[in-house]
């Protein structure tokens, strides 16, 4: 049993759960413990020394059904189907075997008389050397089915069901009864080689479960942003909220390490003063991690609508891992859409943000014109600790760039970072002016792919801050 | 302890409380291995209260650590108490003296008093908090640990090495160990991830609201009082409240709040006006109650 047990965990792994080695010998030592009697109690087991995360207990059960079949109710099944035939014609095969010495082929008294679970395990046996380990797609299953049910002696069965159909006859049955007795025993012959397709799905999806989703995900974070179908629009959401979740674990995993600081000497003595001036209790600084405060400048024309949708996205579902966010739209105008993110859920702030703030969709990008807006009315509100994010491609349609704006800002801020969705061979060329403003900025990347945006934004998380400035 | 896994099941029932297969299994499981029981779940589903079942139904005490932001192991684990030994050493300054007084040197006062540490340095002085108490206690103890997401992820670390071992170590005593294993129930409300290190370390529980039937056996257990039909009504209204999106649903505590209430105004059956009257046993928020008002014809629709 530990090696099924074992199998399973191999089958969760693959299912992205993260299960370590000392749990799974938690698994074994625990299953020994209830014993295997009871199905729920053993599932129960399995949960709660494998599953650690609530999230993954739907892939559990449903990996865990897959699994470990439920042998009962497949043999009730079986027998839902085979219908009220199916006593009767056992009684017959009985006698026959009772009274005339009706020798039977082992296989075709499993598929004539056996129990729904014995053709089940009768099949795993077959399966064992079909190489189902190269299962991967669905159109592969006709072939593996094909693979097991040659590994029968079918030819056996049909003697043998010559041999049943002439001692019946002679009998003397009548044409009727014969008839329905032959369908019965097809019947069961049809049963057996669905119960080994199934056998071969199920092991697919097993095997295959959140593959396809694994493979989308990783093709995903790797297109260019601005060739997303409309459809992939709507499952990159999902990307970028996995993405989110990973940036916060590892963030959560760096808080531990933070041991604590210096003697903090003002709390030793103010303390120490109880004690006649011994230092009794020692008090230390705790270290202070500073978390930044964001603003976000986003051009929302549409060469990089998506791009920004998905920087939105991301930096507001990490809002916890900065101080404050703030959020500024533009095309040429710029407006403020942080309101839309305190009222409304990420995902409707985000839509609100790109089709209804108070600046004109339809307008040529003008990046001059908006950072200098943005100076004139924003300077004061800037500090030190604000780390400013801009994602555009800078092509500014000839206008001029007003460079002195966006220098005038880093003045004010502790950094600025750029964020440009156009490879780095277009910078410079045409009406991009980004060599214009990378002076001013601290950092320039290209932002392609989700998989890019990660990284920058993973980085501000993590080492922006520590760097002194 | 346990025989076995309906052995725990029909204990808890005994002590009035419903524990599905998964509860009991996971609970005998950390009898057996000796492991710490990690309880998820939301608010009010009867977390802390399995903790209380199972001392109860062990007669084994209960030792609680509450924890909250700031926790540390001076108010988990032990203290000196710094005020007593300084009173103490004061009050005996005379005998102190004595003891010195005709040392040769100065070297051999201080060895002297170095000899006398452990009159200072003793479990008398030592004000033992609750997890130093579990582990020394020297009959069989539940432990809960309730709300461990509150306390900071430091906090943590350190309790991840005092479940692991079950002994602490003391640097003036030496190292104290656990006479028997304490069962531990630690509890989440997932107000934050907790580190993988606990929870590989645990059993994993994960309680939800329950299922109709199961709800339906609680209040008929917890309020016995109650006419069968009104039970299920308030079940199938509390379930129908559950899927209306709120911001807190109502809990199973307040399921029976609201069904004790209920037998007290004598009712018979549910209808809007006394759905409304008493709603505020149920949902706590005011969004929430226009929100449940507004849908009131839906909930109470059979």
């Amino acid at each position: 049993m530990d090696e099924r047990i074992l199998e399973f965990i191999g089958d969760l792994r693959r299912a992205e759960l993260r299960i370590s080695p000392s749990e799974a010998l938690d698994a074994l030592s625990a299953s020994a413990e209830v014993g295997l009697t009871d199905r729920e109690t053993f599932k129960a087991t399995l949960a709660a020394t494998l599953v650690k995360e609530s999230r993954d207990l739907e892939t559990f059960e449903r990996i865990f059904n897959l699994y470990f079949l439920d042998l009962q109710a497949l043999g009730e099944g079986i027998k839902k189907a085979l219908g009220p035939e199916d006593a009767r014609v056992q009684d017959l095969l009985d006698r026959l075997v009772d009274e005339e010495g009706l020798e039977l082929d082992d296989l075709t008294e499993l598929l004539m008389r056996g129990e729904g679970s014995e053709m089940e395990m009768a099949i795993r046996a077959g399966g064992q050397n079909a190489g189902l380990e190269r299962l991967m797609y669905f159109l592969q299953v006709g072939y593996f089915s094909r693979k097991i049910q040659d590994k029968f002696d079918w030819s056996a069965i049909e003697r043998d069901i010559e041999k049943i159909m002439r001692m019946l006859e002679a009998k003397g049955l009548d044409p009727g009864q014969l008839a329905r007795i032959r369908n019965y025993l097809e019947l069961r012959l049809e049963a057996f080689n669905r119960m080994i397709r199934q056998h071969v799905e199920r092991e697919l999806e097993r095997r295959a479960y959140r593959q396809g989703e694994k493979l989308t995900r990783e093709v995903l974070s790797e297109k260019p942003l601005f060739a997303l179908t409309p459809e992939e629009v709507a499952q990159m959401k999902n990307v970028v909220s996995r993405l989110a979740r990973k940036i916060k674990d590892a963030l959560a995993l760096r808080q531990r390490q933070e041991q604590k600081g210096r003697l903090d000497t003002r709390r030793t003595i103010r303390k120490s003063l109880s004690y006649g001036g011994v230092p009794m209790e020692v008090f230390l600084k705790r270290r202070h991690r500073e978390k930044p405060k964001l603003i976000t400048v986003c051009d929302v024309s549409d060469s990089v609508r998506n791009a920004s949708r998905f920087m939105l996205q991301l930096v507001w579902s990490l809002q916890e891992c900065f101080s404050r966010v703030r959020s500024f739209v533009f095309v040429s105008e710029i407006a403020e859409v942080t309101q839309a993110f305190s009222t409304y859920p990420v995902e409707r702030g985000i839509e609100w943000a790109l089709k209804a703030a108070p600046v004109d969709y339809h307008c040529r990008s003008d990046f001059g014109f908006a950072f200098s807006r943005f100076a004139n009315t924003e300077l004061e509100s800037l500090d030190r600790k604000t780390t400013i994010l801009v994602l555009g491609d800078a092509r500014n349609n000839y206008n001029d760039p007003q460079a002195w704006a966006l220098r005038l800002i880093r003045e004010r801020v502790k950094g600025i970072i750029w964020l440009n969705p156009e490879g780095q061979w277009g910078w410079g060329i045409g009406d991009s002016v980004m060599p214009m403003y990378a002076p001013a900025c601290d950092l320039v990347r290209e932002c392609r792919t989700i998989g890019q945006l990660g990284e920058v934004v993973d980085n501000l998380v993590h080492h922006w801050w520590r760097r002194g400035r | 302890m346990f025989d076995s896994v309906e052995d725990v099941q029909q204990r808890f029932k005994n002590a009035r409380y419903i524990a599905s297969r998964r509860i009991s299994t996971v609970v005998y499981l950390s009898e057996r291995m000796g492991r710490p029981v990690l309880i998820e779940g939301p608010a009010g589903v009867g977390k802390t209260e399995l903790a209380k079942t199972l001392a109860d139904i062990t007669n084994r005490p209960l030792i609680r650590l509450q924890c909250y932001e700031g926790l540390d192991e001076g108010k988990a684990l032990y203290e000196w108490k710094y005020a007593k030994q300084l009173l103490y050493t004061q009050l005996l300054k005379d005998r102190i003296g004595e003891l010195i007084a005709d040392a040769p040197s100065l070297p051999d006062a201080v060895a002297r008093i170095a000899g006398q540490d452990d009159a200072f340095f003793s479990f008398r002085f030592l004000s033992q908090r609750p997890l130093l108490l579990a582990i020394q206690s020297d009959e069989p103890v539940v432990l809960l640990i309730d709300e461990i997401d509150k306390a900071e992820p430091e906090f943590e670390a350190f309790l991840l090495e005092v479940l692991s071992d079950f002994q602490v170590s003391v640097p003036e005593l030496g190292t104290v160990k656990a006479k028997h294993v304490p069962l531990v129930v630690l509890t989440s409300n997932n107000a934050r991830e907790l580190s993988d290190g606990l929870k590989r370390r645990c059993l994993h529980l994960f309680i939800d609201f329950p299922a109709p039937a199961e709800e339906l056996e609680i209040i008929r257990l917890k309020v016995p009082e109650i006419p069968a039909k009104l039970a299920s009504a308030v079940v199938a209204a509390v379930q129908k409240i559950r899927a209306l999106e709120l911001r807190k649903p109502p809990s199973v505590s307040e399921s029976l709040d609201w069904a004790r209430s209920l037998v007290i105004l004598n009712a018979q059956t549910l209808d809007a006006a006394l759905v409304e009257s008493t709603l505020t046993m149920l949902v706590k928020y005011e969004k929430d109650l226009e929100r449940v008002k507004g849908a009131l014809d839906k909930v109470l629709a059979p």
